[in-house]
């Protein structure tokens, strides 16, 4: 084809258009997969559709602060994330203390403990979901053998235990991660502060205080900036052991996200609501990061 | 090298419209999973054989065949032919303007409407406005709630089956006080009640409601679920709560079932689906015990929620004729008796008459009064909106967190805002 030749003629063009070819698919599945929907769901969280017709303005914004279910959601939000983070921290910090001293078997609970942390969130959710049941799950089974009245322990069911049900699974599968990343991290302490620590005298609380701690900072940060993310936007356990319920008791924003854009159709509104949580979540981390980055210069 | 690869996507562009221009016709038809969509696909399945047109099946789990409908019919990407709808979904689309009306079809094919055997309060369902307004669907599953209850038990403490929802109570309290060192060897619970949030909620109640006269809008469509009446029906269900197993207020169908199969729970409102699951014997330990019938009354006579399945041609549709050849084949009383030979119920009194098919499904005369008799889901192109606030409410009252005042009256107040939204 000589004729397309012509656009191609200087040297220093034809150098680029290999590079730009090359770069070109990647660029064009950015484009299309991450900026475009963005934008684009940055133009309809402007928009409000009326029987008029649409309008544009900050009104899906300004309904948030009307909006009982959106922000009965968000507390919950809240409530889980803090409550299942301290627990997940707080049990996956001791099983790392306690699985990097050398106790006997440690292999095969290090192995165990992973388990949960690879089953996928549906398939948690579905199990702790007949497992719960106040009729024919194992857990009131269990607790009918030894004698307890499980009459009133409805669970998921129950508006006062279906969110400590909910946060109770959420533990149970991600304390592992927890406990992984803490374990990777106490092992990439070298010893010599430990043997520094031993001859100046310290107690045993204090090596933990001032030597591991201070040394795990970077992988405690790292874990609980990943868990606080994924926490913020929980949706598949609960979706599956609640759908929120009973009631409106263990709905978080993920949750009536959903519903709002594809159970109602609302997308602006449901943008409007993902902007929101998306905030929230950059302001959680930078204080975190501030805060844990900070510290660590002292 | 820009113009190779020009050619290049032109040529496949090309490639790819030439086939889709063949000689044959081709419909594309969206089904959910399950046993409604099964049927249709098995139908589909004989017109391609006996006709030659091609139909494309797209199938989609319940949750997701709404979404996916409203977003491909919105955004006019004309990719269905004929899409399947549950009932309550119908108002939105056709508020929305994205169906077609059947009737110009119809005439085209000499027919001036839809032919009278089919049952009228099915085919209301698809007219917009309900009832009166233009035809944009035919009725295709013909589902409506009836009420189980165990004759067993019944006869067993010389009572008669229930007329209203009072004998209900009484009902319920007798056999959960009678059986709870029970003949089973268990507790039987005197009703079953399902009050998740959303739909089972108020699918489980409406028929309460509507029984003690209450209404969700009145004449100017201002909603009205705070009544007294409304208040009372509510009471009944949170009464009556206390003879169902505990934890049912956040029990789905599936919960239903279970407790009804198992023998541990005596009457329950619920879908024709079911019925079949009670005389098998791998599910079933009631096999002969249950018996349907239509749903008790209050101060107004006992009426069912109906929950049809309809089948609707989207505007966008480029093979509207060839669609509505497909529709009116699947509809027609031959077609829609395999579809009930196959587990769905019919819209068509001739078929609920069938000798054949009473013979197979002894519940049949009782599902077509109830059918007959049922009421639809509030129309509104909000409803998914309005059930999920209300059930959330419902379900706050049958778990011990509202009264029935509060639940009604802050429900009433959350419906009224939606209804503001959507001025």
């Amino acid at each position: 084809m000589p004729k397309s030749r012509r656009f191609f003629s200087a040297p220093n063009k034809r150098e680029l258009l290999l590079p730009a070819l090359f770069l070109a698919p990647a660029l064009a599945v950015l484009l299309a997969l991450s900026i475009y929907p963005l934008i684009y769901s940055i133009t309809i969280s402007l928009q409000q559709e009326t029987a008029a017709g649409v309008t544009w303005g900050l009104g899906n914004f300004a309904r948030l602060f009307s909006d009982n279910f959106f922000l009965t959601a968000l507390g919950h939000t809240f409530i889980y994330a803090i409550a299942a983070l301290t627990c997940e921290f707080l049990l996956g910090l001791s099983l790392a203390l306690l699985l990097n001293s050398q106790i006997r078997g440690r292999g095969v609970f290090r192995a165990s403990l992973l388990i949960p942390m690879m089953l996928p969130p549906v398939v948690v959710g579905v199990v702790w979901r007949l497992m719960l049941n106040p009729n024919f799950g194992a857990i009131n089974g269990t607790l009918k053998q030894f004698g307890i009245n499980t009459e009133s322990l409805t669970w998921t069911a129950s508006p006062k235990l279906a969110m400590l049900s909910v946060i109770a699974v959420d533990v149970w599968q991600w304390t592992p991660f927890v406990f992984l990343v803490l374990l990777a991290g106490l092992q990439a302490i070298p010893p010599e502060p430990y043997e520094a620590a031993l001859i100046d005298g310290s107690s045993r609380w204090q090596t933990f205080w001032h030597v591991t701690l201070p040394l795990l900072k970077p992988s405690i940060l790292i874990v609980l900036l990943l868990r606080t993310m994924d926490l913020l936007r929980v949706f598949d356990q609960i979706f599956i052991l609640t759908e929120g319920g009973p009631g409106f008791a263990t709905e978080t924003i993920s949750l009536y996200i959903y519903r709002t854009a594809f159970r109602f159709f609302d997308f602006g509104y449901a943008a409007a609501m993902s902007f929101v949580l998306l905030a929230l979540t950059n302001v959680i981390s930078a204080v975190y990061i501030k805060f844990l980055q900070a510290k660590e210069t002292i | 090298m820009r113009l190779t690869l020009f050619l290049i996507l032109a040529s496949l562009v090309l490639l790819t419209s030439c086939t889709g221009n063949t000689q044959r016709k081709q419909v594309t038809l969206a089904v959910v999973s399950g046993v409604e969509g099964e049927a249709l696909k098995q139908a589909a399945a004989d017109y391609e054989k006996q006709t030659g047109t091609h139909i494309d099946i797209a199938e989609f789990p319940y949750t997701n065949l709404f979404e996916k409908e409203l977003i491909d019919l919105k955004a006019r990407t004309g990719a269905y032919d004929l899409i399947m709808l549950d009932d309550p979904w119908f108002p939105r689309f056709a508020h929305e303007q994205v169906l077609t009306d059947l009737t110009p079809l119809l005439q085209k094919r000499g027919k001036s409407g839809p032919d009278g055997d089919f049952v009228e309060t099915s085919l209301a369902l698809c007219r917009h406005p309900y009832q009166s307004g233009a035809l944009y669907a035919l009725p295709y599953v013909g589902n409506s709630q009836l009420f189980f209850y165990r004759k067993d038990l019944f006869e067993k403490y010389l009572m008669k089956p229930p007329a209203t929802w009072d004998d209900v109570l009484a009902a319920a309290k007798t056999i959960q006080e009678k059986e709870s060192a029970g003949a089973n060897g268990g507790q039987v619970y005197g009703y079953v009640e399902r009050a998740a949030q959303g739909n089972a909620a108020v699918a489980d109640f409406m028929p309460i409601f509507w029984a003690f006269g209450g209404e969700m809008f009145d004449a100017n469509g201002k909603p009205t679920v705070n009544s007294p009446q409304g208040i009372a029906a509510l009471q009944l269900m949170i009464d009556l709560g206390k003879y169902s197993p505990p934890g049912y207020a956040s029990f789905n169908a599936d919960d239903v079932g279970a407790h009804l199969l198992q023998g541990t729970a005596a009457m329950s409102i619920n879908w024709p689906a079911w019925i079949s699951s009670f005389s098998d014997a791998t599910k079933s330990k009631v096999i002969g015990k249950m018996e349907f019938t239509t749903l008790p009354g209050a101060q107004q006579p006992g009426q069912a929620e109906i929950g049809n399945w309809l089948i609707a041609i989207p505007r966008d549709s480029s093979n509207a004729d060839a669609a509505i050849d497909f529709l009116l084949w699947a509809t027609s009383a031959e077609q829609m008796k395999r579809s009930a030979q196959r587990g769905n119920p019919p819209t068509r009194k001739s078929l609920f008459q069938d000798p054949e098919l009473v013979a197979k499904y002894p519940a049949y005369p009782a599902q077509l009064r109830s059918l007959q008799s049922s009421r639809p889901r509030p129309r509104t192109p909000y409803w998914n909106e309005i059930e999920n606030a209300f059930g959330i409410f419902l379900s706050k009252a049958n778990s011990g967190d509202l009264t029935a005042a509060e639940a009604m009256n802050q429900a009433n107040a959350e419906i009224e805002k939606i209804l503001q939204r959507a001025q």
